[in-house]
């Protein structure tokens, strides 16, 4: 079975910080893996290391500044990556979760892999929304916000625990090819050892071009425009309880399971 | 000229980074505080392959270079000393195994460290022998097939948590010359009249374990002795200029660590209406403690880099030695008068910097024998 996992470079913001324009400032903003796709990587290396998955694959859209977070995968045990980028994508303010599908669709077509990990979502921009788009477009099925996997994949079939609203959690069989768009939570992402960061250096790499995947530089205009970014107003409530540990964790129970937040 | 790091160095830095601030941060001050080795944390270290870092690819480490292990260790130290050391220390002993092993003693020694199932010392200091290494006085005779040792070994690190130990012995008392007649032999603990006796109470450090170690008849088997009869002296200098530079690394890391700790209060604490980082008095301490730490730095990984090439840098290594581990005391100093009374409990990490920065100016080759040394070469006498 082949895998491929999409990754994504995003911006990380310090605690405190100050917005320009639509923009938050340059100095206050780090870069990192997307948490969410740690966990799919983490997934993926395991049905590798328990001999489901023959190869694993990494696919991202992003500048060569990115590639240092990108091996962070392949030190972790992707076999490869592929790193997708365009003159024509460098003037796109806003790349939306149509141009994205259209360019990780055309990787799944050439890549031809059995199973599609994507994170829920992507902790800067948070559309949540290209892994289904990109089931869609390359006519598989798919599950999303998947908190459990079944390693066993009888007949073609991946046995799925989704999350829902409200702590209400169903179980899906999905037929492969699919995609599965992957919860933080479903294992524990392991470090890089320094043993794999050694050895990522030396695995393939791929850039392409919207070209080499034949993607039109039409269809990654966008619709969207990013118009106004600002701080909501927070409205703080907060509760101080004291006293020991035994009483304080029942008065904090008490109010969650009344508020609806713990069943 | 290059100055800068690779990808892959700065990605080794990054995911030490991510380690230390989630596996270790948080458990810092307790195991400080209750003195305890940080088993715990040692096995995750060991699952990302942090422990034996050094040790060649084909024995299970990651074979990397004396500047990767400068790197990964200032990180570390950055965060906490104490389990920094622990974590760094599994492997004592085991480059004289790596450089002057057979086959064999590296297949028993090195793979198990390298894997996180053992873990190993330095054994040289005795309770009479500190800085002149040339009075050990521990004993090792040959009886049959076997060394049979004898004699105390003091301020050991890894003294009660470790397997094996590096052991710095006397094979033959009448050798001619101070330097001569010494030999290292592996004693593993689990040896008929090993015993170890943990030193609590130390001042800093405290999560890495410090013992005294007694050998009472101990009868290893003379497989068991590295490299060369007679000529550990020759053997084990050839490491100074490389474990000098690992503390000179770890006095960079704990400057690092003050400043940064430094800096965050300065800008967080407010009195007479502003921030304390407003005062030019403050602003002063910190700039000097940032060129410092950064002077040291340099300093240090010039060091490695050195080392790396196979250049013998005698003097370097004990100049980096020696200024780092005094900038360590001295930004640690500041960044506990930064934090005012707040420095001084163990709220802040800074008071624990503080402490632990001192064993920097002290362990391996005190500031004083770092500074014979470095007027030695300077005036061409030979040692
Ligand atoms: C926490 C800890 C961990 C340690 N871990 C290990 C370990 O794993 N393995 C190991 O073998 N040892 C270890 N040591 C021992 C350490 O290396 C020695 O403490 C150190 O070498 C100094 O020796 P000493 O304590 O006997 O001091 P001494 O040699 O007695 O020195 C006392 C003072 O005299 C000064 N002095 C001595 N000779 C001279 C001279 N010629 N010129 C000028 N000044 C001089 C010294 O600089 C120092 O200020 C450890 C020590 C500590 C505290």
């Amino acid at each position: 079975m082949k895998i491929l996992v999409t990754v994504k470079e995003v911006a990380t913001v310090e605690d405190e910080f100050e917005i320009e324009g639509t923009e938050i400032a340059d100095q206050y903003l780090g870069a990192d893996l997307n948490e969410w796709d740690d966990y799919a990587i983490e997934e993926a290396v395991q049905l590798q290391e328990a001999g489901v998955a023959d190869e694993v694959v990494t696919v991202t859209i992003g500048p060569e500044d990115c590639e240092q977070t990108i091996r962070q995968a392949l030190a972790k045990g992707a076999d490869r990556a592929v790193r997708v980028w365009d003159d024509a994508l460098e003037g796109v303010d806003l790349l939306d979760v149509n141009a994205k599908t259209q360019i990780l669709s055309a990787v799944v077509e050439e890549e031809d892999p059995d199973l599609v990990l994507t994170g829920v979502q992507a902790g800067d921009d948070s559309f949540a929304a290209t892994g289904v788009s990109v089931a869609e477009e390359i006519g598989a099925q798919w599950g999303a916000v998947v908190n459990h996997l079944e390693h066993e994949f009888d007949d073609g079939v991946a046995s799925v625990r989704r999350e829902l609203e409200g702590g209400v959690e169903e179980l899906t069989d999905i037929e492969l090819p699919a995609v599965l768009t992957i919860q933080t939570g479903i294992n524990e992402p392991r470090y890089a050892s320094l043993r794999g960061i050694r050895q990522a250096q030396r695995k393939e790499l791929d850039v392409q071009g919207l070209a080499d995947l034949g993607v039109d530089e039409g269809e990654i205009e966008g619709d969207l425009t990013l118009t106004d970014m600002y701080e909501p107003e927070s409205e703080s409530d907060a509760t101080i309880w004291e006293g020991s540990p035994e009483e304080t964790a029942a008065e904090l129970g008490e109010m969650l399971r009344n508020k609806g937040v713990a069943p | 000229m290059e100055f800068g790091l690779s990808e892959e160095q700065e990605q080794i830095r990054e995911e030490v980074e991510r380690f230390a601030k989630n596996e270790i941060v948080p458990e810092a001050e307790k195991y400080d505080v209750e003195e305890t080795f940080p088993h715990e944390i040692v096995d995750k270290a060991a699952d990302m392959g942090l422990v034996g870092s050094s040790i060649p690819i084909e024995y299970g480490g990651a074979g990397y270079s004396t500047l990767e292990s400068v790197l990964i260790a200032e990180e570390l130290f950055s965060w906490d000393p104490g389990i920094a050391l622990s974590i760094m220390a599994c492997s004592f002993g085991t480059e004289a195994i790596r450089e002057f092993g057979n086959e064999d003693q590296k297949e028993r020694f090195l793979e198990p460290v390298a894997m996180g199932e053992k873990i190993s010392g330095a054994a040289i200091s005795e309770p009479d022998t500190g800085s002149d290494v040339s009075s050990v006085s521990t004993r090792a005779e040959k009886d049959g097939d076997e060394w049979v040792v004898n004699g105390n070994k003091m301020w050991i690190t890894n003294g009660t948590v470790g397997d094996f130990f590096v052991v710095l012995c006397k094979t033959n008392p009448d050798a001619e010359g101070r330097y001569n007649g010494f030999s290292q032999i592996v004693v593993e603990s689990d040896r008929d009249g090993f015993s170890s006796d943990k030193i609590t109470g130390k001042l800093g450090i405290r999560a890495s374990d410090t013992a005294e170690l007694i050998f009472d008849d101990v009868r290893v088997p003379e497989e068991n002795l590295i490299g060369t009869q007679d000529a550990a002296f020759m053997q084990q200098m050839q490491f100074f200029d490389a474990t000098r530079t690992g503390v000179a690394a770890q006095g960079v890391g704990i400057a690092k660590g003050a400043l940064r700790a430094a800096l965050e209060y300065a800008q967080d604490r407010e009195q007479f209406g502003q921030p304390i980082s407003e005062f030019q008095a403050i602003q002063h301490k910190l700039a000097d403690m940032a060129t410092q730490t950064e002077a040291a730095r340099n300093l240090t990984y010039k060091a490695a880099w050195n080392v790396d090439q196979g250049n013998d840098i005698t003097k370097l290594a004990s100049m980096a030695k020696e200024y780092t581990s005094r900038v360590a005391v001295d930004v640690s100093n500041e960044a506990v008068q930064i934090h005012g009374g707040s420095g001084y409990v163990n709220d802040f990490p800074v008071e624990r910097f503080y402490r632990d920065s001192k064993i920097t100016q002290i362990y391996e080759g005190t500031s004083e024998i770092q500074k014979n040394v470095i007027a030695r070469e300077l005036l061409g006498k030979g040692f």
